[in-house]
């Protein structure tokens, strides 16, 4: 469950908020798309969720947890709980397909048997099979992405907040992107999409909220892309 | 039941705790390790140029040492002498050597008496049959010489103060001749003080100067090199690393390019030192107590040099990953 309340974000005090006032509610399991044009306050919002920035004013509970009574040293654990995925992939270049996955398990202190039991699953989950011993760089960019996917599942968040995921990818990849978030959604997990592409956001037909400013313009339960 | 339930269940949960702590310390270690392999131009630059801060380091505590030995040398050389009449007996002289050895500022003292300077004489002209002539032929003039080193060249106030005052100088004192701290030469000797300290000054100060600058200069690679990886960081704090993981593999990457860098300059140190023995000795330079020193505690020269290494790794590491760890 993800609940905003009246939060407003100004970054500096001479400029307008980046979010003005905007409430929301996300049930758990939904999949929500979130448009918008650059600068709508989509990456500030989501920023705001995993705790990069904290709100000017207004209420956030994530999960059960109240951001205001959240203290600084138990915020990698609530980041735990929620899996990101950026558009740049940002995976570690230096680390192996499985290692990348790994990573988000060793940082939780799971044990070596456990993880050599769980990365194999999700490897064939985003259907990277055979490829766990590639580099980054050796492999294609919707490769990249699934490798993002998979360590961001790994440690099965709750939430998933895919910021643009396709925005570096063609159509197939783009498509094979959106159909394994669909997935990940279906085995439970809620699964927050921003994306410009008007294609992605009309056939999926999932609720659609648009940001216009930093306020909230649109709220469709089924809903199109409107610029 | 429950009672006695609790305790073993904390034990549990503390035990698992520990082993949790100390999977995450091998990890940080495996992926510094790992990152010190894979980003292997970043480490070799890295490694260079803190073999460079620690030769220059090594360099300087080194330099530092043979100028202090030189211009202990040199002091030990400077002739604070009183010259006593010619008919100076060895008893007298034995007698007053005693009393100077007992005021504080002395630190030696040696009674040469007229014949042993005579034949000193004799000795560094041993191939003019002249004045070998001459000296045979001739009263022996040579004052004898209460030859006495000094503390502190630039004080020697309470030897001055013995001479005016003890009898048996006074006693004994050549009139031709005043003590080399009392006349003329008392200038040069005061100028020659002054010089060595000055030097010694100047020797410390460009010792800490050049220290500082090679800590600044690897603090700044090290930086570079984090400010490269700073999305990487930037992710592993999204994924949920907390600080120490984040932090710990650039801290081991830092001693691995300490303790690598520690070896390779102090071998080049000891072997430009070995190299260029001769020529410092040839300069009046007293380069062999230093190389004695470092001959005799070799392996405590390099886990000084390690820990160094290791110390300015870790101090820059931590100060450069700190503006990226920022909540």
């Amino acid at each position: 469950m993800i609940l905003l309340d009246r939060v407003t974000k100004t970054y500096t005090k001479s400029s307008r908020p980046a979010l003005d006032r905007v409430s929301l509610f996300i049930e758990p399991r939904e999949f929500v798309i979130l448009v918008g044009t650059s600068g709508a306050g989509k990456s500030t919002l989501f920023k705001l969720l995993t705790r990069e920035e904290k709100p000017t004013s207004g209420k956030i509970v994530v999960g059960g947890i109240d951001y205001d009574t959240l203290k600084d040293k138990n915020i990698p654990l609530l980041r735990r709980k929620i899996g990101v995925v950026s558009q740049d992939f940002k995976l570690l270049p230096q680390r192996t397909v499985f290692e990348n996955i790994a990573f988000a398990l060793e940082i939780a202190g799971m044990t070596h048997r456990e993880i050599k039991s769980t990365v194999p699953k999700v490897i064939e989950l985003v259907g990277l099979s055979g490829k766990e011993k590639h580099f980054p760089h050796q492999l294609a960019g919707g490769e990249r992405q699934r490798v993002a996917i998979a360590r961001a599942v790994v440690r099965q968040p709750k939430i998933l907040i895919a910021d643009e995921p396709t925005g570096n990818l063609d159509p197939r990849h783009s498509w094979d992107i959106i159909r394994l978030l669909e997935k990940i959604n279906k085995y439970g997990t809620t699964v927050l999409l921003t994306t410009h592409n008007a294609e992605i956001v009309n056939k999926l037909k999932r609720r659609v909220i648009t940001l216009d400013h930093g306020k909230i313009s649109g709220d469709q339960a089924v809903g199109s892309y409107r610029q | 039941m429950s009672a006695k339930k609790k305790p073993a269940y904390k034990a549990l949960a503390a035990k698992k705790h520990n082993r949790r702590r100390m999977l995450t310390f091998w990890r940080v270690i495996r992926y510094g390790t790992d990152s010190f392999v894979r980003n292997s131009w970043l480490s070799i630059a890295a490694t260079a140029v803190m073999t460079i801060t620690l030769l220059i380091i090594f360099t300087s505590l080194v330099t530092q040492n043979i100028l202090n030995d030189t211009l202990g040398e040199l002091r030990n050389k400077v002739d604070m002498s009183i010259y006593l009449k010619t008919k100076t007996t060895d008893k007298v002289g034995s007698e007053l050597t005693t009393e100077l050895k007992k005021l504080s500022s002395v630190r030696s003292v040696q009674y040469i008496s007229a014949e042993e300077a005579r034949a000193e004489i004799a000795k560094e002209n041993g191939d003019d049959p002249n004045v070998l002539a001459a000296l045979n032929e001739a009263t022996n003039k040579n004052p004898a010489t209460l030859r006495v080193v000094v503390e502190n060249i630039n004080d020697t106030s309470q030897l001055e103060k013995f001479v005016a005052g003890n009898e048996l100088v006074k006693a004994n004192i050549n009139p031709d001749y005043k003590p080399s701290f009392a006349g003329e030469r008392r200038n040069t000797i005061k100028t020659i003080g002054r010089a060595v300290n000055f030097a010694q000054v100047v020797g410390l100060v460009a010792a800490v100067i050049f220290v500082i600058i090679s800590s600044l200069i690897i603090f700044n690679t090290i930086r570079m090199a984090i400010f490269n990886r700073r999305e990487e960081i930037q992710m592993m704090k999204l994924i949920g690393a907390d600080q120490s993981f984040i932090r710990g593999p650039f801290l081991i990457e830092a001693i691995i390019y300490g303790f690598i860098a520690a070896f390779v300059s102090t071998g080049i140190g000891v072997w430009a030192l070995y190299g260029s023995s001769k020529t410092l000795l040839s300069y009046q330079i007293t380069a062999q107590p230093t190389i004695d020193l470092i001959t005799r505690y070799v392996p405590l020269v390099i886990v000084g040099m390690m820990l160094a290494g290791a110390l300015i790794g870790i101090i820059s590491s931590y100060l450069a990953t700190r503006r990226y760890l920022k909540v």
